[in-house]
């Protein structure tokens, strides 16, 4: 058996971020804690959303999805439905988890499906060149801004709470080994986990920069924070001048979607092929 | 025979209707239950009827033996389905009317309705049980199959509602037999093998003697009782039903359900299905198996949400961005709704591609009694990778073939890693925009058209092998087309035949082509304005249609409308 690990992780294509790029941060993180889990590596999925993030799809050897923009959410909860033995990781962007697939986000908190929700979140639109995000910050001129622009970004944190998300943390892509501590966390969660990561994009946000996150971030549990009371966790996620990282909250009683279903209780659906299918029971209703 | 109960929705116009085809299954009658309804919970005209025979039927009847009129609408908006022979059941102390005003020639039976279920029952629910009984009564029906019917549609609510609605069903019977209006000569009711089904029921059904794991929809008429369906068989089978939080999701939860190595499905009508096109598209490059059923409603838009068409023809054939193959079945009846599900189900797996079931709320809402399918179900796995890998990790999920699909690895399976990728890509999944590579993935892809053709159904002829005039029409039209052919044919043999085409995506081109050469005169009936499958006949055979029949009011065709258009035609003939 073959668990996940530097080499068994490594394809031969090399990542197509710009230099000094946060995603790979992100991606050396994301390494680390597989390799740390020591999950076998035929027991885990990734599903990759579009975007800069998502490209990470050609530089993880895994079983991976690239799906469509806002749309690698339902795919991970059809995913773990149908085998709930898997680890599902989902890996995307500001733009597309909480712009496109807003709803998806939204409904896969409510679900508590057992999936890990990375999202890289760099307020900006990178593969597109630089548009405004949905967590882009009021005012920003960007290239579909140029005066600004109007709306009032999304709080991710704030709404997983606000939809009942079981476990909800956020983390810095520059400190590396913080993240792969999240991570790791995350995917040990049984039930929907979120972990939303600051994510400087070095070629199109001027203004969320690597010195601009250091100069505000500090962590949670070095005040003595406790992660079980969703009303402080909403004023910390509120919190502008400084900018927690770490663990919000989290419901270690909730239960996930999967083991809410009897008839996954035995054993994964999949395992459950019907190769004799008897329809008497059914029949009798419509004699 | 030809019975029809009209009133208010909320009436219970529908759980009337189905007892009495139920009532008519019982006794050895071939059934037929055609309803309309409009797009509100309360109100609104609501019709349900029923044609029952003791030759095989196949679509509603204009002309009525009998309407139980709970309203006066049920009389005023069906004047022209009344005759001499008709008995118009009615309560005039409850249902005042000007009976001048409609000059009917039919035969009113006054029934009391009202006060017979306040009598017996304290309440006026059932109002519909005294007039079942009734009409078991005037038409020679025996009053103890109908009361087994009623037990096995209400026992869930308990003894006592069962007693109260059968002793107002005897009511009805016993009064109806006071004024003399009972049928002297009687059914006898005879055992036999049928049940009566919805086009949605069967496909429901076919889809799980068909092996499906995964249902995933967001409710849309008419495609809203497959969801019901599954939802209620979950615990009984090993499936999972999820109602999504939109199509959007829907589709996705099943083509990732798929990936992990479930049978799934997704059902919406013509509005939902446009928001999943986008992941029609993202399941053709995946090469992942999916089945959709479309359930065709009138558009645009909203449009006539509880009404029929074939108007979504050339949407589903055409639905996704980029060239990929697809399969297009669309069920003439529900005997092929049963059928379809479960071929649909073993090509989307073995080819790695999508199928489309295109019903309609003609097919898929009406109920048709049929002979009760095979109970036991064998199902066999198609195109996965060998079960042992090797350790090299060489397997390629990807690997273009000549016959255009490769063995698929699961999740959970060792040494089968693979990345599956909405972008072009190589025959590992990664991304590729190299020129070489993305033709070789197009044509692999597209070689399938040629793999799944044979295994597509062929054009049935039906009715003589030559007449003066062969229709041609598909899906749900055959329902209606047959009973033409009946009519027809009877008074003079060798009038028509038809070609009834239910496999259209890859087109059996040959085969049809085949059968056209036979025909004297082809005349094309479709349900909708812009000739959607006429033109694509055109497109594929290079075969032209000069006549034609269509129908877009959000109506079914009706065989006694095809059969006044073929006696007119005629006439201008001999007037030429």
């Amino acid at each position: 058996m073959n668990t996940l690990s530097d080499i068994s992780l490594h394809t031969s294509i090399f990542p197509t971020w710009c230099p000094g790029c946060g995603d790979f941060g992100i991606w050396g993180a994301i390494k680390k804690a597989l390799t740390e889990l020591a999950i076998p590596e035929e027991q885990l999925v990734i599903v990759f959303d579009i975007g800069c993030s998502g490209n990470m799809a050609d530089f993880l050897r895994v079983y991976g999805f690239h799906s469509l923009h806002g749309r690698s959410v339902p795919i991970a909860e059809g995913i773990k439905m149908a085998n709930h033995g898997l680890k599902v990781l989902v890996i995307g962007g500001d733009g597309g988890i909480y712009g496109e697939g807003m709803g998806h986000f939204i409904a896969a908190c409510r679900g508590n499906h057992d999936i890990t929700l990375l999202v890289h979140n760099n307020q900006t639109y990178g593969l597109t060149k630089g548009q405004a995000s949905p967590t882009t910050t009021k005012g920003v001129k960007t290239s579909s801004t140029p005066n600004g622009l109007i709306e009032n970004p999304v709080n991710p944190v704030a709404l997983a709470l606000s939809a009942q998300a079981s476990w909800i943390g956020r983390s810095y892509a520059g400190d590396i080994l913080y993240t792969t501590e999240m991570i790791k966390k995350a995917i040990m969660h049984t039930g929907f986990s979120l972990l939303d990561v600051f994510q400087p994009c070095v070629t199109f946000n001027k203004l969320n920069t690597h010195q601009w996150f250091q100069q505000k971030i500090y962590k949670l549990e070095s005040e003595g924070y406790l992660s079980n009371d969703p009303a402080k966790a909403w004023a910390l996620s509120n919190q502008e001048d400084r900018l927690p990282i770490g663990l919000f909250y989290e419901n270690p009683d909730a239960v996930p979607y999967h083991k809410q279903l009897q008839q996954l209780s035995d054993k994964p659906l999949v395992q459950q092929f019907p190769t004799h299918v008897s329809l008497k029971a059914v029949f009798g209703e419509y004699a | 025979m030809n019975w029809k109960v009209a009133g208010q929705a909320g009436e219970g116009i529908a759980v009337t209707g189905t007892i009495f085809a139920k009532t008519c299954i019982r006794h050895g009658l071939w059934s037929f239950a055609y309803g309309e309804y409009p797009s509100l919970i309360r109100g609104g005209h609501n019709t349900m009827q029923v044609s029952a025979s003791t030759n095989p039927v196949s679509c509603q009847q204009k002309l009525l033996d009998v309407m139980v009129a709970l309203n006066e609408d049920a009389i005023a908006l069906h004047l022209d389905e009344f005759t001499k022979k008709t008995v118009i059941i009615v309560d005039k102390k409850n249902t005042k009317l000007n009976w001048e005003k409609y000059a009917l020639s039919s035969t009113i039976f006054d029934l009391p309705m009202h006060a017979i279920s306040l009598e017996t029952t304290g309440s006026s629910l059932a109002e519909n049980m005294v007039a079942l009984g009734a009409s078991c009564a005037l038409l020679g029906l025996d009053l103890a199959v109908l009361k087994d019917v009623i037990k096995d549609a209400f026992h869930k609510k308990g003894e006592a509602v069962v007693a109260k609605d059968e002793s107002a069903a005897e009511k009805g019977y016993a009064y109806t037999k006071e004024q003399g209006l009972a049928r002297a000569e009687t059914i006898a009711p005879h055992p036999n093998n049928q049940i009566l089904l919805s086009g949605n029921d069967a496909i429901g059904l076919g889809a799980l003697a068909a092996g499906v794991q995964f249902y995933a929809a967001y409710p849309m008429t008419p495609t809203s009782s497959i969801l019901h369906f599954m939802a209620e068989n979950e615990t009984r089978f090993p499936l999972v039903v999820k109602h999504a939080e939109d199509e959007i999701s829907a589709i996705n939860q099943a083509i990732g359900a798929s990936y992990a190595g479930v049978r799934a499905m997704v059902g919406t009508s013509g509005g939902g299905f446009a928001l999943m096109v986008e992941a029609v598209s993202l399941a053709g490059i995946a090469e992942t198996p999916l089945v959709v059923v479309e359930g065709q409603r009138p558009g645009p838009a909203t449009g006539l949400p509880t009404w029929t068409c074939q108007a979504d023809l050339q949407f589903v054939m055409r639905a996704g961005h980029g060239e990929f193959p697809k399969v297009v079945l669309a069920p003439g009846d529900i005997e092929e709704c049963f059928s379809i599900a479960r071929l649909a189900f073993v090509l989307a797996e073995k080819f790695h591609t999508q199928v489309f079931i295109l019903g309609d709320k003609y097919v898929l809402e009406s109920a048709q009694s049929i002979v009760r399918p095979a109970e036991d179900w064998t199902n066999t796995r198609y195109s996965l990778a060998q079960e042992t890998l090797p350790e090299d990790n060489s397997y390629k999920r990807f690997a273009v073939t000549p016959e255009g699909f490769s063995p698929r690895s699961l999740p959970g399976q060792p040494h089968g890693l693979q990345l599956t990728n909405s972008y072009e890509h190589d025959e590992h999944g990664y991304a590729t925009e190299d020129g070489a590579m993305t033709k070789a993935m197009v044509e692999k892809r597209l070689r399938k058209i040629d793999a799944i053709l044979p295994f597509i159904p062929k054009p049935q002829l039906l009715g003589p092998q030559d007449a003066e005039i062969t229709f041609v029409e598909w899906g749900s039209t055959k329902l209606v087309i047959q009973e033409v052919l009946r009519q027809l044919n009877t008074t003079h043999p060798n009038t028509a035949n038809a070609i009834h085409l239910h496999g259209l995506m890859p087109f059996p081109a040959d085969a049809f082509a085949e059968l056209a050469k036979r025909a004297k005169r082809l005349v094309m009936i479709e349900g909708n304005a812009t000739r959607q499958c006429e033109m694509y006949i055109r497109e594929q055979t290079g075969i032209t249609m000069r006549e034609r029949i269509n129908r877009y009011d959000g109506r079914p065709f009706f065989a006694e409308d095809i059969v006044d258009w073929v006696e007119n035609q005629k006439k201008e003939t001999k007037t030429l």
